[in-house]
């Protein structure tokens, strides 16, 4: 044990009344480290006292102002900027949507953030070695005594003058309140047995129970329904089937309806053999720029030279006005649009073999755009 | 006429009881052991949360189709109950916030445990949303989280504000809460007789110690955070009522909603404390803190709020007429008329005709009375939620696809548990806490204020 | 330091001669506008001469609310104030006379009053069992009546009270003050609905009558607070009162700011959201060519302003800032009626020229004066209230 050190001297007061008139006397008599304590506010006494006016009101108003801004940022960053759409033919920002949240945002962050900076910040809570604490004074105090407390370390603090001082006031029970040096909590603390150890079992405790929550609970029935579903993943027997497999294979030597299979699969100079089996009609010429604009643009552009939006986000998309396509004929690109070339895929599901004729037509339009003979002026 | 006197104010706690009384009888409750009648009533409850608990297993196991929801009505009991209890919630909050700036001081003594009704009643409502989702346990999903998805929650849809809406209104209901607590467990925490008690009440008080340098600010904060809760807990209904009026269905789409909405909360709430706060009264001998002149005034504002659900009833229907919308006519009839007007007709009676009788002195002023007409605005709000939900969802704009709603013995088991976990929550508090805020009710006493002076 | 009041210290004087004269000015050269404002332009007159009539409406039944609501609420803080509320309702009386010429052109006014258009739209007809000539005569002369015999009633009693200083007269005006109230309800919402929805007789919303409420409490707060604080600057009410006296005022005048605005916004958040044409028009009316600019500063003028100006605490009880707030929130009531009036009759900009400064002097003029006539011959302070002593004594 260390020695012990006076902290302050205490006196109780019997009604508010005197305990005001006491506050205000300690106040004027020049004392500035003095406490009142007593059960419930009593109303006059930060004027007795002379406290200056709470400042709470600005963690409020800053903390709630950065609470509206930083919820609008949050809002605007990711329905605008990071994955915009278009929801029930709203705007992109439809402020009056988003109030309701900044409004929520607003008071949570300024509730939260003033009662922390009061406990916290103002009132340095926890503190549960103050030398008051557990004192008779604090005990009466919290019940129906009006206490007052002059700190030992004020400037005026005399221990004979200040115990007149008191006596003058009325005050009864005076009483020194000491306290020790190592009663006070410091950051070594921490390193308490019984702290420690508490802390150690607090954090295994909630390992255990987060993993055992996230990674065994939550896969097990019901909560693993969503998983475990009547369909065949990948890599999983089929027990429909004795081979093992989920899909049969078609009947050999049979073909599906309407489906022609293409012969040249392997061979584009087979390929450049096919003759375009469509005349060159405005109707078919208006089904190839359909379906160009919509499977072709995206990455040739609709001009085709190769410019549309995904330009440097893939390895770029050719021009479809080279010297090398505009002299291929039409059997060589349609062996493109049906196998793909290079990273481009092949388009046999989305265009059927007409449309892929008629797309030929609408690329060879575009390319004459471009590079139109002299003959076509005439 | 009157034997009133209005030059002198009236005191809130009856009969001057010394500070020292009021200690003792608050904390008497967390100083015994709890007695048969405790014993019994929470084996009551604790059983029909127990129901609750069965029927919510079952539907997870079984899946939601053990409800009545069906297609058009989607929204069936659980929405109806979640807005319930949402609004039961209002209340406290509104004794502890709005009523405080507006310096009622008989709400003293019922503050702390409306406040408790509010926290538990969001427990409570928080409930159904999820498990109207079918998979309660993803919640996060509603959290705007960078997850595995790379996409955020719909910040346009009133589902989600109602998520930041009720989480705030917990997370804030939960600290005005605590913090009004802190000087009444350092009370307990200098009065306590076991260590174990005194450890606990010492943790939990932070090391209060009652300084008037720390008054001021708490008061201070006290005053803001009531400035903060007042548009929150209007917010809270009024975000739960854009879920229904933002949409264009008959029945929901009216601009009246939202303070609509607000006034039949805080009625329905006021009735939920008003009948609660009878028995605490009787059970724990706080008559001359609970005095019959706060049920009296807890009675008023139910007449009021009453009304003004009345009015938003008659403005609906008048504007349903006059907006010459054939399918808002129709809607409005057949809620009065169709196969629902049983439960409109209780809705009525119930939410605006039975109040009235509180305009009656005798009526306001006789606690069977009011305690019946208590449990009968509770009954009518209910009904308010299901006839707003089901009728206008069961007759839609397509004809074809109506259908009746009828709800299953699984949906009343729900509704049942949640009367369980409201009320067992509210048991357990009354034998943990302080049900009666100790430092504001000695700051009421009569002559617990210096005389006044002005400076 | 001095110690509490317990007795009364109120002598009864006259208002400053200025603030008759200014009334006076005020009135007859509004007055000569009007008339030859309505010489010039009746349709254009017979608009303005409707937001004068709302203006009047607001600043007497906002103030016949408040009174009403003193008694109900038992509050305390405000009966030192309470008989400028009831001097402010006395301009009730005026109601009556500035709906005159609404009716002499009501054909003007309001589109289904021509029973053709009504004939040829299958809407309007639905709706003419409501909105007919007569039943709104009837209905609108049935408001005013009810209005001024419950003003009669309770300032009758309150004034009684000066001499006789019975207590059961305040019992008997908490009961009637209470019976008001389901009658006030209604008729500010059906003379909202009356004199304003039914200007685009094709739109609806609810929330219309609680709408109007907000600006009516708002407007007769706005005018209490102002003459009580300048009153009390002058002398001319009860001695002791304080800054902390004015503390519930300039809340109350921040609540009800965050109420219009509550109200204001959802009724707007629900018609867009929704998106329904039948709803939507009227917004859009107030949104084509610069009705746009006055829409938005209709946000900056009722809201956003108030709002920070009367935030903090001491912002509440600066006498200084409250009367400030309080013309500008008179300000921003009148602005909000105009925008709710005006764009039915001029779609295309919103106009503002000497008819329109005609009808705000002349409405400013008759309420001076009623004010002034009203406090030469009562007291301006309810002597024989019970509740004054703690209202004097009422600190924060």
């Amino acid at each position: 044990m260390s020695e012990k050190v006076l902290y302050a001297l205490t006196g109780l007061f019997e009604t508010p009344d005197q305990i005001i008139d006491a506050a205000e006397k300690t106040s004027d008599g020049g004392y500035k480290k003095y406490d009142v304590n007593t059960p419930y506010p009593l109303h006059g006494m930060n004027q007795a006292m002379k406290l200056p006016p709470s400042k709470l009101g600005y963690a409020a108003l800053v903390f709630g102002l950065s609470g509206t801004v930083s919820a609008l940022a949050l809002m605007y960053w990711m329905a605008v900027i990071d994955y915009a759409h278009v929801i029930g033919g709203k705007p992109y920002f439809p402020l009056p949507a988003f109030v309701p949240v900044m409004f929520e945002v607003t008071v949570l962050s300024a509730a939260i953030a003033t009662v922390f900076t009061m406990l916290f910040v103002v009132f340095k809570f926890p503190n549960n070695s103050h030398p008051l604490h557990d004192t008779e004074y604090m005990k009466s105090v919290s019940r129906d005594k009006y206490g007052i407390c002059i700190l030992a370390e004020d400037e005026k603090f005399d221990e004979n003058g200040t115990l007149k001082f008191l006596e003058e006031l009325g005050a009864t029970n005076i009483t020194h309140q000491y306290f020790t040096e190592d009663s006070y909590a410091t950051w070594w603390s921490v390193l308490d047995k019984k702290f420690a150890g508490i802390l150690a079992v607090t954090a295994i405790a909630t390992s255990l129970v987060v993993y055992i929550g996230l990674n065994k609970v939550l896969y097990m029935q019901p909560f693993s329904w969503m998983m475990e579903q009547e369909k065949l993943n990948p890599q999983k027997g089929s027990v429909l089937f004795a081979d093992g497999f989920s899909m049969r294979n078609p009947v050999q030597g049979t073909i599906a309806r309407g489906d022609l299979p293409y012969e040249y699969a392997v061979d584009p100079e087979g390929a450049s053999k096919l003759v375009n089996p469509l005349p060159i009609t405005e109707a078919n010429l208006q089904l190839g720029k359909v379906k160009y604009d919509i499977y072709c643009s995206p990455c040739h552009g609709f001009m085709g030279e190769g410019d549309s939006r995904l330009r440097g986000q893939f390895p770029n998309p050719p021009s479809l006005h080279s010297e090398k396509v505009r002299d291929w004929t039409d059997g060589r690109i349609y062996h493109v649009i049906a196998m793909g070339q290079n990273v481009m895929p092949s388009y046999s599901s989305q265009l059927s073999r007409n449309e892929k004729w008629a797309t030929i037509l609408y690329v060879r339009a575009l390319q004459r755009s471009l590079n139109a003979k002299e003959s076509d002026l005439q | 006429m009157s034997t009133v006197d209005y030059s002198q104010e009236l005191s809130v706690v009856e009969g001057r009881p010394s500070l020292r009384e009021l200690d003792d009888l608050i904390s008497k409750p967390l100083e015994s052991k709890p007695d048969k009648k405790f014993f019994i009533a929470i084996s009551f409850t604790g059983l029909m949360l127990l129901t609750g608990i069965t029927a919510l297993g079952a539907s997870f196991i079984y899946g939601t189709g053990l409800w009545g929801n069906n297609n058009p009505v989607g929204w069936g009991f659980p929405i109806v109950n979640f807005v319930f209890w949402v609004g039961i919630g209002h209340a406290g909050t509104l004794i502890s916030a709005i009523l405080f700036l507006f310096r009622q001081k008989w709400r003293t003594g019922i503050a702390r445990f409306a406040e408790g009704m509010t926290i538990f009643a969001v427990i409570t409502a928080a409930m159904f949303p999820l498990i109207h989702t079918g998979r309660p346990w993803l919640p996060l999903y509603l959290a705007p989280y960078p997850n595995q998805h790379s996409i955020w929650p719909n910040f346009i849809s009133p589902l989600l504000w109602d998520v930041f809406a009720v989480s705030t209104y917990f997370i804030v209901s939960l600290i005005f809460w605590y913090v009004g607590l802190i000087p009444d467990l350092a009370v307990l925490r200098d009065k306590a007789g076991t260590k174990v008690k005194k450890t606990i009440y010492s943790i939990f008080s932070l090391g209060w110690r009652f300084s008037n340098r720390h008054w001021q600010h708490y008061e201070m904060m006290y005053l803001i955070l009531a400035g903060f809760a007042t548009p929150l807990v209007l917010s809270v209904h009024t975000i739960v009522s854009y879920d229904f009026a933002v949409s264009i269905m008959p029945g929901w789409h009216a601009t009246i909603f939202p303070p609509y909405f607000v006034a039949g909360a805080v009625f329905s709430g006021f009735a939920m404390v008003q009948n609660v706060l009878i028995f605490i009264r009787k059970i724990f001998n706080y008559e001359h803190i609970i005095t019959l002149k706060v049920l009296e005034n807890m009675n008023k504002i139910i007449l009021l709020t009453g009304s003004l659900v009345g009015y938003a009833y008659a403005m609906e229907f008048f504007i349903a007429w006059y907006s010459g919308v054939q399918a808002e006519q129709f809607t409005f009839i057949n809620r009065a008329f169709g196969p629902y007007a049983w439960a409109y007709w209780i809705m009525i009676s119930c939410n605006v005709i039975s109040p009235q009788l509180f305009w009656f002195k005798k009526i306001r002023t006789s606690i069977p009375i009011m305690f019946v007409l208590g449990v009968l605005v509770n009954v009518g709000m209910w009904f308010e939620r299901f006839v707003i939900t089901v009728t206008s969802l069961s007759r839609d704009y397509l004809p074809s696809s109506w259908a009746y709603y009828t709800p299953t013995i699984t949906d009343f088991g729900i509704l049942i548990g949640s009367f369980g976990l409201f009320f067992t929550l509210l048991l357990i508090f009354t034998k943990t806490l302080p049900v009666i805020s100790i430092a504001e009710v000695k700051a009421v006493v009569d002559g617990a204020q210096p005389t006044h002076k002005d400076h | 330091m001095n110690s509490t009041h317990h007795s009364l210290d109120y002598v009864r004087k006259d208002l400053p001669v200025n603030f008759k004269k200014i009334g006076l000015i005020l009135s007859v050269v509004g007055l000569i506008l009007v008339i030859a404002a309505y010489y010039s332009d009746p349709v254009r007159s017979a608009f303005n001469n409707l937001v004068f009539l709302m203006l009047l409406t607001s600043i007497g039944l906002g103030a016949m609310f408040l009174v009403a609501i003193e008694y109900i609420g038992g509050a305390v803080w405000s009966t030192p104030f309470r008989r400028i509320a009831e001097f402010l309702a006395a301009v009730l009386i005026l109601v009556p006379i500035a709906a005159i010429p609404v009716y002499l052109n009501l054909h003007d006014l309001y589109h289904w009053t021509h029973t053709d258009v009504v004939a040829a739209d299958k809407i309007l007809s639905s709706k003419s069992p409501y909105l007919n000539e007569s039943f709104m005569l009837i209905r609108i002369a049935l408001f005013m009546a009810i209005w001024l015999i419950f003003y009669k009633i309770i300032t009758g009693n309150s004034k009684k009270q000066d001499e006789s200083k019975d207590q059961n007269l305040t019992t008997k005006n908490i009961k009637i003050s209470a019976i008001f109230m389901p009658f006030f309800a209604l008729t500010i919402t059906f003379a909202a609905i009356d004199w304003m929805m039914s200007l685009e007789p094709h739109w609806f919303s609810t929330i219309y009558g609680v709408y109007y409420f907000s600006g009516t409490v708002l407007a007769g707060l706005a005018a209490v607070t102002f003459l009580a604080v300048y009153l009390n600057e002058k002398g001319l009410l009860v001695k002791g009162l304080k800054s902390d006296n004015y503390y519930s005022l300039g809340a109350l005048l921040f609540a009800f700011t965050n109420f219009w605005a509550y109200i204001a916004f959802s009724q707007y958040m629900l018609i867009w959201y929704a998106n329904l044409p039948e709803e939507t028009f009227w917004y859009l009316a107030r949104w084509g060519g610069n009705w746009k600019f006055v829409t938005l500063g209709l946000l900056v003028v009722h809201f956003i302003v108030p709002y920070f100006g009367l935030l903090s605490q001491p912002s509440k009880m600066d006498p200084k800032r409250l009367k400030f707030m309080s013309l500008w929130i008179l300000f921003a009531h009148l602005y909000d009626i105009y925008w709710l009036v005006m764009p039915t009759f001029s779609k295309e900009s919103f106009v503002f020229g000497w008819i329109e400064a005609g009808f705000l002097s002349l409405a400013v003029g008759l309420i001076l004066l009623i004010f002034n006539y009203k406090a030469s011959r009562e007291n301006v302070v309810a002597i024989g209230d019970p509740k004054l002593i703690r209202g004097i004594n009422f600190r924060l």
